[in-house]
């Protein structure tokens, strides 16, 4: 691989300031929205469709006016500077290859517009294709390359500009499953290698899970939480996060006492409808849940298991009526006492239980999270 | 910053548009409803249309010319529908070519197509001959096909002439139609014949209608074949006989006034009522309609239907290309001996030769002006937020609405007083031709640019911009390249239009080294000894070349032509 030659030191943070923009007069895309993605990660805007994290994105990219607020790239307040001068590349879902050029062709055009020519033209745009594992490719034109091609040319051509940062708009959407496994640590390593700021948007949490460096989920043109993946995979600080991450059990309970524990977070005790006492740990910074208050616990279905020790606290009653086979997991669907469904995924499991058993199950403290309801 | 320059493009052009375009038009009704008041100033006044109204020959000459824009709109309906529809559903033998070949009828203006259809249909022509020939018809006492009926002559020769614009329509409307629309029908049990009325028409009414009101003001303001035809009782030759004394008479401009509203009309009505953007359109078609193949003798006889109407719309290009080698054509079937002097005195004839070279200046002029301002307004339709563009839009389609005998007339009017500058120094209407050609092919350059926007994703040009190119440089690179071949399909379609225009080449050429080629046809026509040859050799010209022009048009974007018709 000829990265060293891409190495670079230009990357920059990128600072959103009270980020607002509203399409006419109607949806509200961005609503005041502050991020700061630092230099050199990978950063990934996640959200259902319609959310606003392309907005976000195009916005970054000065595609994307917004009606108030500020944009950073480093110290430079970037609002008001037109796309073409920002140095932000980026690649879209579409990958936007310009059927009328050929591979080099699309990858030199970045270098062509910053007055490159000759030699270093050639050089760079090969070198940008050997990157992607596409050397001997340059004279091929676009519509006989396979999705997997066009998407490594699309990447060619932001990364050979050595942009500031790389905006990623869906980029492997297009392609299928198992490609799209082998791209994402291809896309992965390369931003690691070339030491870029990269802004990622997806609805695909996997993706997002299985790469980023930080991802920040994105609800209703509002930023719900910013954390690493595995914090905001176990430690969700809204359901609609805790939703969107993957199953989740919420079981609806009564404060009935709170604690500050060795971490410096509230430890909360709730008792439900059904008697049950649910005891779990509050995410959402700077919240304490007064005694009293109705709130929800979280419970994945990979944190429940079976258990008959007898034990008080965190201990759930009810009468399973499906099992589902997963292969790596078995899925059962259970029902409490007082009606409330909560699924339960057991991994290599050593002993069936069958639909019409009463059985009794279980969750840790530190994997029940407490939310506002 | 993007906005900046659409809005100093939107203020360009709508200043050029409200110069060269409406301003022509509200001068006409100026004068139309003004008279002087006996004191040096001027007063509204309804006079000259009741002076209009009042008299049964000007009443009878409009209501000549809608009565011919209602039949030849019906006849032209009743060609083009079946044609388009059978090319939506099946695949026949030859179906490719023979789809372009029925277009063929559009390369001869019709007034020079009426020449060569006296030759045939006259009292001593063709038919006559054939019939007499063959003891069908008493050789004392021959039947004047078109004395008999110059009203359904114009009508025929209208509707051969304009069917292709509206098959071109319907099929473009068919093909953006969601083949899941009649799928779904068809999946609850709906019989073809119910399909097609109840889904297919309905839904491909926009469509056809527009192409509809486009025929239907073509042939109501109609002026070259009814003039061949000496058919004088028809509104749109009594204003071009008026012109003669156009000073201090103002019922011409009535006349003008009343056939722009009623054409005016017909277009808001078409696009307002009946052309509201239906449901059901996929925007781009996702899927094409499954073909259905037409086996054996079906698919045969679908080929000779076709061949059939090509066969009868080609009569008057016939007509033509024999009458410009014929020796002597008169009361035989085909000309008695063959030759080609015709062209040959042609090339050697002051005014034909002038002819040629004026339109290709003219229609060059007028094409380069298209193309400069159909990008820019496409541009600005297409790719900018800028308050307003849809009206621009809109804007640009009226020229279609108003026809050219009005806008001549406007110029002509103007030509004297605020337009005089414009005028050349020995009165060449150069300018006046190349602006007044230039917006009436507006409306088809600026839907094939639009089209051609609307094609390209413009996330091609926002990549552009992301990689360093301002957007200057990403039009260049990008933008143009990508709707290039649209781009010049509508350009090569306005320059060969503009070759054959007539009725404003009638009106505003006045001196014989200014004529273009259809004017020059027209005065040929009525020159003694071989003027008639000459005029159809140099017709045949011009139907060589627009043959060729539209060739490569096709060639150059495909079957979707009809696309740039579809307004």
């Amino acid at each position: 691989m000829v990265i060293g030659v891409f190495k670079q030191s230009v990357m920059e943070a990128i600072r959103l300031e009270k980020v607002r923009k509203r399409y006419g007069k109607g949806v509200l895309a961005l609503d005041k929205v502050s991020l700061t993605i630092e230099e050199g990660e990978l950063f990934f805007l996640l959200g259902p469709s319609g959310c606003g994290k392309t907005t976000l994105l195009r916005s970054i990219a000065g595609l994307e006016r917004p009606n108030t607020g500020r944009i950073y790239f480093g110290e430079r307040n970037i609002t008001d500077v037109p796309t073409h001068k920002r140095e932000a590349a980026m690649m879209f879902q579409s990958y936007a290859l310009w059927p009328h050029m050929t591979v080099g062709e699309n990858v030199a055009f970045g270098l062509e517009e910053r007055g490159i020519d000759g030699d270093e033209l050639v050089d760079r745009t090969l070198e940008a294709l050997a990157g992607v594992q596409l050397e001997g490719y340059e004279d091929r034109k676009i519509e006989e390359l396979s999705g997997g091609q066009q998407q490594r040319v699309a990447l060619a051509r932001a990364l050979v500009v050595r942009p500031k940062c790389l905006l990623l708009d869906e980029p492997l959407s297009n392609l299928d499953t198992q490609l799209r496994v082998e791209m994402r640590g291809e896309i992965r390593r390369i931003v690691k290698d070339y030491g870029l700021t990269a802004v990622y948007v997806t609805h695909d949490k996997e993706e997002a899970l299985s790469i980023a460096d930080k991802i920040a989920v994105i609800n209703d043109g509002r930023i719900e939480q910013v954390g690493t993946p595995d914090q905001i995979y176990r430690e969700p600080e809204t359901k609609h996060v805790a939703a969107f991450m993957g199953e989740v059990n919420f079981l609806k309970g009564k404060v009935d006492w709170v604690v500050k524990d060795t971490e410096d977070e509230y430890v909360v005790r709730v008792l439900t409808d059904a008697g049950e006492i649910l005891q779990g740990k509050v995410t959402e910074p700077g919240w304490r849940p007064q005694v009293g208050e109705t709130l929800s616990a979280a419970l994945r279905p990979e944190v429940l298991r079976f258990d008959d020790s007898g034990d008080v606290i965190n201990q759930i009653q009810g009468k399973v009526l499906e099992r589902v086979y997963q292969g790596p997991t078995i899925q059962y669907l259970i029902r409490t006492e007082i009606g409330v469904y909560l699924q339960v995924a057991v991994m290599n499991p050593r002993k069936l239980v069958e639909p019409g058993d009463m059985v009794s199950i279980t969750a840790r403290q530190q994997d029940v999270v407490m939310l506002r309801p | 910053m993007n906005n900046k320059l659409a809005i100093i493009i939107t203020v360009i052009v709508t200043l050029f548009f409200g110069v060269f375009f409406i301003y022509p038009v509200v001068d006409i009704l100026k004068e139309a409803f003004t008279a002087d008041d006996g004191v040096g100033g001027t007063s509204f006044t309804w006079d000259y249309m009741f002076t209009v109204f009042g008299n049964p020959i000007y009443l009878e000459g409009l209501w000549n010319a809608f009565a011919i824009g209602v039949m030849s709109t019906i006849v032209t309906f009743l060609i083009a529908l079946p044609l388009a529809l059978a090319a939506y559903r099946w695949v026949f033998p030859g179906k490719k070519w023979l789809s372009v070949l029925i277009l063929a009828p559009l390369v001869l203006p019709p007034f020079v197509g009426a020449v060569g259809v006296k030759h045939i249909l006259g009292v001593e022509g063709a038919l006559n001959a054939f019939l007499i020939d063959f003891m069908l018809m008493d050789a004392n006492s021959p039947t004047d096909w078109l004395g008999k009926s110059k009203f359904w002559g114009v009508v025929l020769m209208n509707a051969l002439h304009l069917y292709p614009i509206l098959f071109m329509n319907v099929l473009a409307a068919l093909h953006k139609l969601d083949p899941a629309m009649e799928q779904a029908a068809q999946n609850l049990g709906a019989s073809p014949w119910k399909r097609f009325r109840k889904i297919t028409m309905p839904l491909c009414m926009p469509g056809i209608f527009a192409g509809a009101a486009i025929v239907f003001i073509w042939s109501f303001t109609e002026l070259g074949v009814p003039l061949v035809f000496e058919y004088s009782r028809v509104a749109p030759v009594q204003i071009y006989e008026g012109i003669t004394d156009l000073t201090g008479n103002p019922t011409p401009y009535a006349l003008v006034s009343i056939m722009l509203v009623i054409s005016l009309g017909v277009f808001l009505v078409s696009k307002l009522v009946l052309g509201k953007n239906a449901l059901g359109y996929s925007g781009r078609a996702k899927a094409r309609y499954a073909e259905k193949t037409l086996s054996g003798l079906w698919g045969w006889g679908m080929s000779t239907a076709f061949i059939l109407v090509f066969a009868i719309a080609a009569i008057p290009h016939f007509g033509v290309i024999f009458l410009s080698v014929s020796g002597d054509w008169y009361g035989t079937i085909l000309p008695e001996s063959m030759t080609l002097a015709h062209y040959g005195d042609g090339l050697g004839h002051s005014v034909v030769v002038g002819s040629i070279r004026n339109s290709l200046l003219y229609s060059f002029g007028a094409t380069a002006v298209n193309v400069v301002l159909g990008l820019a307004i496409a541009w600005v339709i297409v790719r900018s937020t800028v308050w307003g563009r849809s009206v621009l839009d809109a804007l640009m389609m009226l020229p279609l609405a108003v026809p050219g005998l009005v806008l001549a007339f406007g110029y002509l009017s103007l030509s004297d007083g605020v337009f005089s500058p414009l005028m050349g120094a020995t009165g060449d209407p150069m300018v006046l031709l190349i602006l007044v050609y230039a917006i009436r092919r507006l409306p088809f350059i600026v839907r094939a640019a639009v089209a051609g926007l609307q094609l390209s994703d413009p996330v091609l040009e926002e990549t552009a911009r992301t990689m360093g190119a301002s957007p200057g440089r990403t039009f260049m690179r990008i933008g143009l390249p990508l709707i290039g071949s649209s781009l010049s399909a509508g350009a090569i379609l306005a320059f060969a239009f503009s070759m054959l225009e007539v009725t404003d080449s009638l009106i505003l050429a006045q001196q014989t080294e200014h004529y273009p080629i259809t004017k020059a046809i027209y005065v040929l026509l009525s020159m003694l000894g071989n003027g008639q040859e000459v005029a159809a050799s140099l017709g045949v010209w011009a139907m060589t070349f627009l043959g060729i022009s539209i060739g490569a048009a096709f060639v150059l974007v495909g079957r979707k032509c009809g696309g740039m018709f579809r307004l």
